[in-house]
């Protein structure tokens, strides 16, 4: 074998090698050292190492010097700033050379530019930072792990940690993100398979951290002699993940359950799709769904087809969003009413390429308000044309809508109703009782009430109606506003009133009657039994001075039946005799008159009389009638005066409304009212112990003032006095 | 039962009163008569009776129109007598008045014991004898 006999020359070496005498001034270089640091045709020879090599920083000259006393290579990374102000990194391998004689000749320097290693290693650096990306290395014969800074980071250890396997698994979290990792680590060690997965860990400081994982093993005949790979914390992005799936479920859930279709549409390629909702919205099998434009078009009710085509292209032109309802029709026949809306998708250009939208079954709405339109027409329909007169009225009682009949009622115009309030016509007495109910209706205790009330006629005259009240209610429940449905009975009232007037006319001259009856069965009864009694004890009698006697009898009896008689016809005249004669007269001159006519027996019973009546007072009665019942008063004050005090008499006469109120009151014995009142002006019902009473005076007096449509009323206690209280028309 | 020993006449009416004593008379009906011309007359009269120890009446024969106190509210105020004699005492009303009205109102008084339609006949005061020997 023949050796290399030549010395190769280190001009002719092919890296960038010099040789330097021991005061750094080169020997000779390398051609590519010659290239690298000096234009090829300049003498290098003798010029010092730091004229060559430029901004050599004062460490590396350090280094140089120092390097005499080593024996080893000294390998050395240097940065160094071009004079052009750019940046290069060498790689500086430095060794002593000897002579023959063992004495250091100089240095031997070999140059390798690693600016672009260096460049590509910072970026990595970099790169690692900013993806939280760190690096990791197993070395399955020593086992030992190397774990890169930023990996460090992650797991929130010091920089100075020594991880190993069994602790680097530990730092998973426990439960199924370490039973994965221990799985994967065991496949890639025996069966040679790489992962990428992403698993939580729980770090030094214990939080818990998504991480991505990648771990590739490294076979050396057959045998996993490495494993490495990439740590990177990907938490944010991995909790964003996994809200965004929750978001998502969320969403779909909602959609699911609340059946709302969704539905996208690609214009360009004629691609309809449907999420699941919309097979069961539209009636349409997936087997049978041919997922495109077409497909949906077949299921629009054909009388909303043109209006939605005309809609969807309006849509895709720009013109108006596609947000509207139409009708479809189920392979069943079934009309269902669908509520659509849509967004439109547009590429860099501006073109539209898809629509995406939602669809929802609205049926039940539809139908509803069909049947609201239809029950709110019907209500205006019966509101304006009803018999009954209708109101809506507001919460504070104005009225907000009438109906023609409720004007006609009360006799204003709709325009001049609407400007007041109920309260306003409604009669002061009847507001109370309305205003309580109505409370009642706002407290919600009652969902309507009915009331009899009156209002008032634009014409001042009184409407009698039955009112019914019903809350309306909005859609939270509270009360908007109320329904009035009023009833004129008016008529009815009136009618009623008319039949009540005639009714106590019936009453009181049956009442009358039955008097009268009484009177006849048995005043005039008692004196004909008597007289027939009387005829037969004649007959029998024998003696004559018995006999005479009879007679005598006889003839009482017949006088008194001749003046009962006489009394009945009085008062039946009085009754009929009135018919017609009724004249306007001045009660003042009446009782003045009474007054002076029996002056005589005032002035002998000393009784001190006041009378107070205005001359303007008149009334409608007959003359005699008034002389005769005030006489007939005057006289009874005097016969039934108290014996232990000045008689005295008191007459008033007040107007109030039609009629003439004429008080009549004396300090008499007065008359036990409880006991005897019921008969007072009964025909020959006496209660005092007086010789004069005969029980006639009161029973002419009533039918007198009857007669003139008047009333005598009496108020009395016992040896305090009387009042007579005389009612009669004012003329 | 027989001849009774007093009896009362409550009546205002002379002639009555007199047709009614001549028809006891005639009959032999009691020994005493007892007259009242109104109710008042009838109750103080009564209960002076009461208060001296005297026997009431057997029989009461009462006329309702009088003035002063009239037949009904002497019903109501002899109840009041304070004397269980009262019970043995039997009010008949004595009136003139077909009126219905107050035969029916006499039937709330169970006091009395009937009716007796004005002018009384010596037949009625027998028929009074006869009902009275069921007591």
């Amino acid at each position: 074998m023949n050796t290399l006999t030549r010395t190769i020359t280190i001009e002719e070496a092919p890296i960038a090698i010099a040789t330097l005498d021991t005061n750094l001034c080169f020997i000779n270089c390398s051609t590519p050292w010659q290239q690298e640091f000096i234009s090829p045709d300049k003498e290098i020879y003798g010029k010092s190492f730091f004229d060559v090599v430029p901004s050599s920083p004062p460490v590396f000259r350090k280094i140089l010097e120092n390097s005499f006393s080593i024996d080893d290579n000294i390998i050395e990374e240097q940065k160094h700033i071009m004079p052009d102000g750019s940046i290069k990194w060498y790689q500086w391998c430095i060794k002593t050379w000897k002579d023959v004689d063992g004495t250091i000749g100089g240095l031997i320097i070999t140059c390798t530019n690693i600016t672009k290693i260096k460049r590509a290693k910072d970026l990595l650096i970099a790169a690692e930072n900013v993806a939280k990306m760190g690096g990791w290395d197993l070395d399955m014969i020593t086992n030992t792990i190397h774990w890169s800074r930023i990996t460090k980071e992650i797991h929130e250890v010091p920089l100075d940690y020594k991880p190993c396997l069994k602790t680097g698994i530990n730092f998973y979290k426990e439960g199924e993100h370490r039973e994965k990792i221990t799985e994967l680590i065991q496949k890639a060690i025996t069966n040679g398979e790489e992962w990428d997965t992403e698993l939580q860990i729980v770090t030094a400081k214990g939080k818990e951290l998504w991480v991505r994982a990648k771990g590739m093993p490294e076979f050396v005949n057959g045998k996993c002699v490495r494993l490495y790979g990439i740590f990177q914390d990907i938490d944010k992005e991995k909790k964003a993940e996994i809200k965004n799936t929750q978001i998502k479920e969320r969403l779909d859930l909602a959609t699911e359950v609340a059946n709302i279709g969704i539905w996208e549409y690609n214009l360009h390629k004629d691609e309809l799709e449907w999420n699941d909702e919309m097979f069961p919205l539209f009636g349409v099998k997936r087997k049978d769904f041919k997922g495109n434009f077409g497909s949906w078009k077949a299921t629009v009710h054909p009388d909303d087809l043109e209006r939605c085509l005309k809609e969807f292209d309006m849509a895709v032109s720009g013109i108006k969003d596609f947000k509207t309802e139409f009708r479809i029709v189920h392979p069943d026949g079934t009309i269902k009413h669908i509520k659509a809306n849509a967004g439109i998708f547009k590429d860099d250009e501006g073109k539209i390429i898809k629509m995406v939208g939602t669809n929802w079954d609205i049926t039940e709405v539809v139908n509803t308000q069909l049947k609201l339109n239809k029950s709110e027409e019907s209500f205006k329909g019966s509101f304006k044309s009803s018999a009954v007169g209708m109101a809506l009225v507001a919460k504070d009682g104005s009225w907000l809508d009438v109906n023609d009949t409720l004007c006609l009622s009360l006799g204003y115009s709709r325009k001049e109703l609407l400007q007041l309030s109920f309260q306003d016509i409604t009669h002061p007495q009847d507001l109370e009782k309305d205003l309580s109910q109505l409370q009642m209706l706002l407290d919600g205790k009652v969902n309507s009430y009915q009331l009899e009330k009156r209002y008032f006629h634009k014409k001042g005259t009184i409407v009698y109606v039955v009112l019914t009240v019903t809350a309306v209610k909005d859609i939270e429940g509270n009360i908007s506003h109320f329904i009035s449905q009023v009833v004129d009975i008016t008529a009815k009232i009136e009618a009623q009133k008319k039949s009540e007037e005639f009714l106590e006319l019936t009453k009181s001259q049956n009442n009358s009657l039955l008097n009268f009856a009484h009177i006849v069965s048995h005043n005039l009864r008692s004196h004909s039994s008597n007289l027939s009694m009387l005829s037969n004890y004649l007959i029998e009698e024998q003696g004559e001075s018995e006999k005479r006697e009879i007679e005598a009898m006889i003839v009482n009896a017949s006088e008194s039946l001749n003046e009962t008689v006489a009394h009945l016809n009085e008062v039946v005249q009085i009754s009929t005799e009135a018919e017609g004669q009724l004249q306007a007269v001045c009660l003042n001159e009446i009782v003045k008159n009474v007054e002076k006519n029996i002056s005589a027996l005032l002035q002998q019973k000393k009784v001190e009389c006041q009378i107070s009546i205005d001359q303007s007072i008149k009334v409608k009665g007959i003359h005699a009638y008034l002389d005769s019942v005030l006489l007939n008063l005057f006289t009874n004050s005097v016969k039934y005066s108290s014996p232990n005090r000045i008689p005295k008499i008191s007459i008033q006469a007040t107007k109030s409304g039609n009629f003439i109120i004429l008080n009549f009151r004396d300090n008499g014995l007065g008359i036990n009212l409880e006991r005897h009142g019921k008969k007072l002006f009964g025909m020959y019902k006496t209660f005092h112990q007086h010789e004069d009473s005969k029980g006639i005076g009161l029973f002419i007096t009533k039918n007198q003032i009857e007669a003139m449509n008047g009333k005598i009323e009496v108020e009395s206690a016992v040896d305090k006095g009387t009042l007579f209280k005389i009612t009669l028309v004012a003329a | 039962m027989g001849k009774i020993e007093s009896s009362c006449i409550i009546d205002d009416d002379p002639i009555a009163i007199y047709g009614i004593k001549r028809s006891m008379k005639e009959i032999d009906f009691c020994n005493t008569i007892v007259v009242y011309k109104n109710g008042q007359d009838a109750i103080d009269g009564l209960n002076n009776m009461v208060a001296e120890g005297i026997a009431l009446p057997s029989i009461i024969l009462l006329d309702l129109n009088m003035p002063i106190m009239d037949g009904w509210e002497f019903l109501d105020d002899f109840i009041k007598i304070p004397n269980n004699n009262t019970k043995k005492v039997t009010i008949y009303i004595i009136s003139s008045s077909i009126d219905p009205r107050d035969v029916i109102k006499v039937q709330d008084y169970s006091l009395v014991s009937n009716y007796i339609l004005k002018p009384i006949k010596s037949a009625d005061l027998l028929k009074l004898l006869s009902d009275g020997s069921n007591y």
